[in-house]
C-alpha cells in the first residue's frame, strides 16, 4: 500500500490552472522524484500536502485512509513532513530552539539537545545544537532543517528543492542520508526539483509534472536523463544554454575570443572584513568570466560592493583604467557597470513600484510620455512580459522580473555587466533566454561577470573562470581546461 | 474601497454607541459639532484657521512617510518652531511685515534642524527614529517651559507690580497673520493659504521631479534606492528635516494666527502636532488627500469644544478621532495581512 495517495487533485488560482487531475502514489522505502519546470505546479501540490492550500478537487490518501489536511498541523500529525525552499530559520536562535520551535509545552533544554544528538547519530547529520543559525553554512543550516522534520519522526519526507544553494558534495551528502532513511526505515521521500542529474542520481522513482499535469512517470532506472528533460520541457533539448539550465554537463563551451585584451574591469586588493580578504580580478571586454565558488565564500559581498551597498576597507574598482571613486553613491553606474543582483527584491527592483518606473530608475524619466515609450521599447526588445507597464512589479513572474532588470542594466549601454546567482528562481525557458542574452552582450563587446555556485551554469556558459574561497580567488583558468574535478578541487581550497 | 467604507460605518457605530451610553444623543451630538465648527462664519472661520496647521504638519508628516522615515516628533517641532518664531518676532528688530515673512523662516529653519538631529543621530548612533522623534517632543517642551519662565530669555516683561506668568510678550503687530479678502464675518487667516499653496507643490514635487521619484525609491526600497545612485542616509535626513520645518511653520502660524494670544506659551501647540500625525495616517500619505482630511479634523477640533455645551463629555471627539484613524488605517492593513 501507497504511503501517500493523490487521486485527481486539482488547484486553479483564477483562469491559470496550476494542478490538474494529478494522481500520485508515493510508496514506503522508496525516494520518489518530482520533476518539473518552474510553475508546473510541484510546490502547488506540495502545498496542498502540507495544508498551506486547499484543493478545488481530488483525495488524498494516507495509508489508504482519505485525510483532510487544513493546515500544517495536521500535515505533522499525519506524519508529513517538508523541509521548504528557503530556510524557515531563525538566524540569532541557536540551533536546538530552532529545532524545537513550533513545540508546545515546558522547553527542556537538556532534553532537546540530547534528542538532536541522538537525531543527528542517526542519520549522520553532525550539528553543534548550541551553534547560532546565523554563523551556519547553506548546509549545516539544511542540517538543522531536516533534524528538525526528522525528530517528529514523519512517514513521509518531502524535500523542495533542498539542493538550491547547497554545493555538490554537500548535495551528495544530503542524498546519502536520504538514501539511509529510505533503506533502514522504510519511510517515503519526495524529492522536488528542477535538476535532472540530481533526480536521475538519487530517485528511486520519478514523476514529471507539466502545465499543471502529470505527463511522465516511470522507474528512474528504466529512463534516462535525456527522456526526463524532454518530458519536462515538452520538446527535444540540445542546446547548451538549455543542457545547462537543466544541470546536465555541457559538451563544450561557445567559441573563445583568443586575444588578450586588456580588462574592462579589474579588482584589485578588494577588502572587506571578514568576508572579502583582497580580491584581484579581470574581467575583459567580449569574454564571459564566471566566479565560481560554493556559497558563503564571499561572493554575495562581492556583488554587494558592485551594486555600490557596501564601500570596501581597501582596494580599487577600475572600469576601463579609470578607478571608480565607490563612495560617490551611483559612480559604478555612471561609469559603465550594469549589475543584476543576487537577490533582486532587496536590491534590483522595487515590487510595488510599476514596470515601467523600475525599468527607468537608474536614470529616472519623468515625462509620462517618453516613460511610456522607453518602457515598452524596452518590453518589446527584451521580451517583457506584463498585463500592463503600469501595473506594480509585484505582478511579474520571477523571469520577468529579471527581464526587468536586465532591460534596465543593458539599456545603459555598460561596458561592463555583472549578473549574480542569475538563475536562481528561474525555470528553465526564462534560464535560457537569459543565457543567450549575455552571450550575444559578450560578442557585442561587454565584459559579461558571472557570479554563480551552479558548476553547470559556470562551464556551460562562459570563457574564464576564477574561482573564490574564502574572500579569496584561488584560481582561474580558461574553461576550456577546467572540469568539474579541478573546479571542486579549487573551491575546497585543496589546490591552487 | 468597501472595506473602508464598512470600517467607516463601524466607527461611526461605534462613536454613536459611545454617546448614547455617556448619556448622550448621537443626532444631538452631531448637530452641536456641525453647529460648532461650520454653522456660522465665526465659527467656519475658526475650523478654517485650526485646518491651516494641520494640514502644514500633515503635508511634512508626508513627505517623511514616503522616504519611509518616521517622523512622530511633530509637536515637539511644532513647539520648537514656535519658539523661534517667538524669539525672532520679539527680538529682531525687522521693519514693516517682512517681519512676519522672516518668523515664518525662522521657526521652519529651526524645527527642520530640530527634526534633523534625529536623523543624525541614527546614522551616527543607530538610534531608532521613531522613538527619538518622539522624545525629542518632551525635550522640546522643556525647553520651551524653560525659555518662557525665565527672566532673560523670553518671558514676558514686568509692568509695576503685576504678576508675570509663564508666557512671552505679545508679538507686535507687523509679525502676526492677516487675513486674506474680504467676506463678511468670515476670515480666512493667510497661514491656510500657505497650507495649501504647499501641500499643493509637495504633491507635484513628489509626484513628478526626479527628487520625489528618489523619495518615493527610498521608501519603497531602500537597498534598491542606494543602488541606485542615492544617498539614503542623506535624502532621509534632508526628508525628516523638511517634515520637521513644517510643522514648525505650523508652529509659527498657531503663534501669529487668532488660533492662540499671540504669546508663546507652554501649551501654545495645541497639540496640533498629534492631529496632524493622524491627518497624514488618514490620508495616507498623499498630501492632496491630506487637505480635506485636514479640514475634516479642524472641524472635529473646533466642534469638539461646543460638543460639550450638550453634555456629552468634549473628550469623547478624542475618542471619535480615534475610531476614524483607525476606520482609515485598518482597512490596508488588514488587506495586507489577509493576502500575506
Amino acid at each position: 500500500m501507497s504511503a501517500l495517495t493523490l487521486r485527481a487533485v486539482s488547484k486553479r488560482y483564477g483562469t491559470v490552472v496550476a494542478c490538474d487531475g494529478v494522481d500520485l502514489d508515493i510508496d514506503p522505502g522508496e525516494i520518489h522524484g518530482l520533476l518539473g519546470e518552474n510553475g508546473a505546479g510541484k510546490s502547488t501540490l506540495m502545498r496542498i500536502l502540507f495544508g498551506l492550500e486547499t484543493r478545488d478537487a481530488g483525495t488524498v490518501l494516507r495509508d489508504g485512509e482519505p485525510v483532510r489536511i487544513a493546515g500544517p498541523q495536521d500535515a505533522a500529525a499525519l506524519g508529513l513532513g517538508m523541509v521548504h525552499q528557503h530556510f524557515s530559520l531563525i538566524d540569532p536562535l541557536p540551533v536546538w530552539e530552532n529545532v524545537i520551535l513550533g513545540d508546545t509545552g515546558r522547553i527542556r533544554r537538556a532534553a532537546a539537545q540530547a534528542e538532536i544528538h541522538a537525531v543527528a547519530q542517526r542519520y549522520g547529520l553532525p550539528i553543534d545544537p548550541l551553534a547560532i543559525v546565523g554563523t551556519l553554512s547553506a548546509g549545516e543550516r539544511q542540517r538543522v532543517e531536516l533534524i528538525k522534520c526528522l525528530r517528529r519522526d514523519p512517514g513521509v519526507l518531502i524535500l523542495d528543492e533542498p539542493t538550491s544553494v547547497l554545493t555538490r558534495a554537500e548535495s551528495a551528502e544530503l542524498f546519502a542520508v536520504l538514501r539511509r532513511m529510505v533503506r533502514s526505515e522504510r519511510r517515503a521521500v519526495v524529492l522536488i526539483s528542477h535538476k535532472l542529474a540530481e533526480i536521475a542520481a538519487a530517485t528511486d522513482r520519478v514523476t514529471v509534472l507539466r502545465r499543471g499535469r502529470v505527463v511522465f512517470r516511470s522507474a528512474t532506472r528504466d529512463t534516462d536523463v535525456a527522456e526526463l528533460a524532454r518530458q519536462m520541457v515538452g520538446r527535444d533539448v540540445s542546446l547548451g544554454a538549455e543542457a545547462a539550465a537543466l544541470g546536465l554537463l555541457p559538451a563544450t563551451p561557445e567559441a573563445e575570443s583568443e586575444v588578450d585584451q586588456t580588462p574592462a574591469m579589474r579588482l584589485r586588493g578588494l577588502v572587506v572584513r571578514p568576508f572579502l580578504n583582497g580580491v584581484d580580478l579581470d574581467v575583459r571586454p567580449g569574454e564571459i568570466t564566471g566566479l565560481y565558488g560554493a556559497e558563503g565564500n564571499g561572493q554575495t559581498v562581492l556583488g554587494d560592493v558592485l551594486s555600490g551597498l557596501i564601500v570596501p576597507d581597501a582596494g580599487i574598482v577600475e572600469l576601463s583604467g579609470v578607478p571608480v571613486a565607490l563612495k560617490r553613491p551611483g559612480a559604478l553606474h555612471r561609469a559603465g557597470l550594469g549589475i543584476v543582483p543576487e537577490d533582486r527584491h532587496r536590491a534590483g527592483v522595487v515590487l510595488d513600484l510599476s514596470v515601467a518606473a523600475n525599468l527607468v530608475m537608474k536614470d529616472p524619466v519623468l515625462n509620462r510620455r517618453r516613460l511610456r515609450r522607453t518602457a515598452q521599447g524596452l518590453a518589446e526588445e527584451f521580451g517583457i512580459v506584463a498585463a500592463s507597464l503600469d501595473a506594480p512589479l509585484r505582478t511579474l513572474s520571477g523571469g520577468n522580473q529579471q527581464r526587468v532588470v536586465l532591460a534596465r542594466e543593458l539599456s545603459a549601454h555598460p561596458k561592463v555587466l555583472v549578473v549574480a546567482q542569475p538563475s536562481h528562481g528561474l525555470d528553465v525557458g526564462a534560464a535560457e533566454d537569459l543565457y543567450s542574452r549575455l552571450r550575444s552582450c559578450a560578442r557585442d563587446g561587454v565584459a559579461v561577470l558571472l557570479i554563480s555556485t551552479e558548476i553547470e551554469e559556470v562551464l556551460g556558459l562562459t570563457d574564464r573562470i576564477a574561482v573564490i574561497a574564502s574572500g579569496r580567488i584561488a584560481g582561474e583558468m580558461r574553461t576550456a581546461d577546467a572540469t568539474a574535478e579541478r573546479l571542486g578541487l579549487l573551491v575546497g581550497g585543496v589546490a591552487r | 474601497m468597501i472595506r473602508t467604507v464598512a470600517a467607516l460605518v463601524v466607527a461611526l457605530a461605534l462613536s454613536s454607541l459611545l454617546i448614547t451610553v455617556t448619556g448622550g444623543s448621537p443626532p444631538a451630538a452631531l448637530q452641536a459639532l456641525v453647529r460648532g465648527s461650520l454653522g456660522d462664519a465665526t465659527a467656519l472661520s475658526l475650523t478654517l484657521l485650526y485646518a491651516a496647521p494641520l494640514l502644514l504638519i500633515a503635508v511634512g508628516a508626508c513627505v517623511s512617510a514616503r522616504a519611509g522615515v518616521f517622523n512622530i516628533g511633530q509637536e515637539g517641532q511644532v513647539l520648537v518652531g514656535a519658539l523661534a518664531g517667538a524669539a525672532v518676532g520679539l527680538r529682531l528688530a525687522v521693519p514693516g511685515p517682512a517681519l512676519v515673512v522672516v518668523i515664518l523662516l525662522a521657526s521652519a529653519f529651526a524645527a527642520g534642524l530640530w527634526a534633523w538631529l534625529s536623523s543624525l543621530m541614527h546614522r551616527l548612533r543607530g538610534v531608532d527614529i521613531v522613538v527619538s522623534t518622539l522624545l525629542m517632543t518632551f525635550l522640546a517642551q522643556q525647553v520651551v517651559a524653560f525659555a518662557v519662565n525665565t527672566p532673560w530669555l523670553l518671558q514676558e516683561s514686568r509692568l509695576g507690580r503685576a504678576t508675570v506668568l509663564p508666557q512671552t510678550n505679545k508679538l507686535p503687530a507687523d509679525a502676526l497673520l492677516g487675513s486674506i479678502g474680504h467676506y463678511p464675518g468670515l476670515r480666512v487667516n493667510a497661514g491656510l493659504l500657505t497650507g495649501a499653496v504647499l501641500a499643493i507643490l509637495v504633491a507635484v514635487v513628489l509626484a513628478r521631479t526626479r527628487w520625489g521619484f528618489r523619495i518615493t525609491l527610498l521608501g519603497l526600497n531602500p537597498r534598491a534606492a542606494q543602488h541606485s545612485g542615492v544617498r539614503v542616509g542623506a535624502l532621509g535626513g534632508v526628508a525628516l528635516a523638511i517634515s520637521g520645518a513644517l510643522a514648525g511653520l505650523a508652529g509659527a502660524v498657531v503663534l501669529a494666527s487668532p488660533l492662540s494670544t499671540n504669546r508663546l506659551q507652554p501649551g501654545t501647540s495645541l497639540g496640533i502636532g498629534w492631529d496632524g500625525l493622524l491627518v497624514a495616517l488618514v490620508a495616507r500619505n498623499r498630501p492632496l488627500l491630506a487637505i480635506p482630511v485636514a479640514g475634516l479634523f479642524a472641524v472635529l477640533r473646533s466642534g469638539g469644544s461646543f460638543l460639550a455645551a450638550t453634555g456629552v463629555p468634549s473628550y469623547l471627539v478624542d475618542v471619535v478621532k480615534a475610531l476614524l484613524v483607525l476606520a482609515f488605517v485598518a482597512p490596508p492593513a488588514l488587506k495586507r495581512w489577509s493576502s500575506a
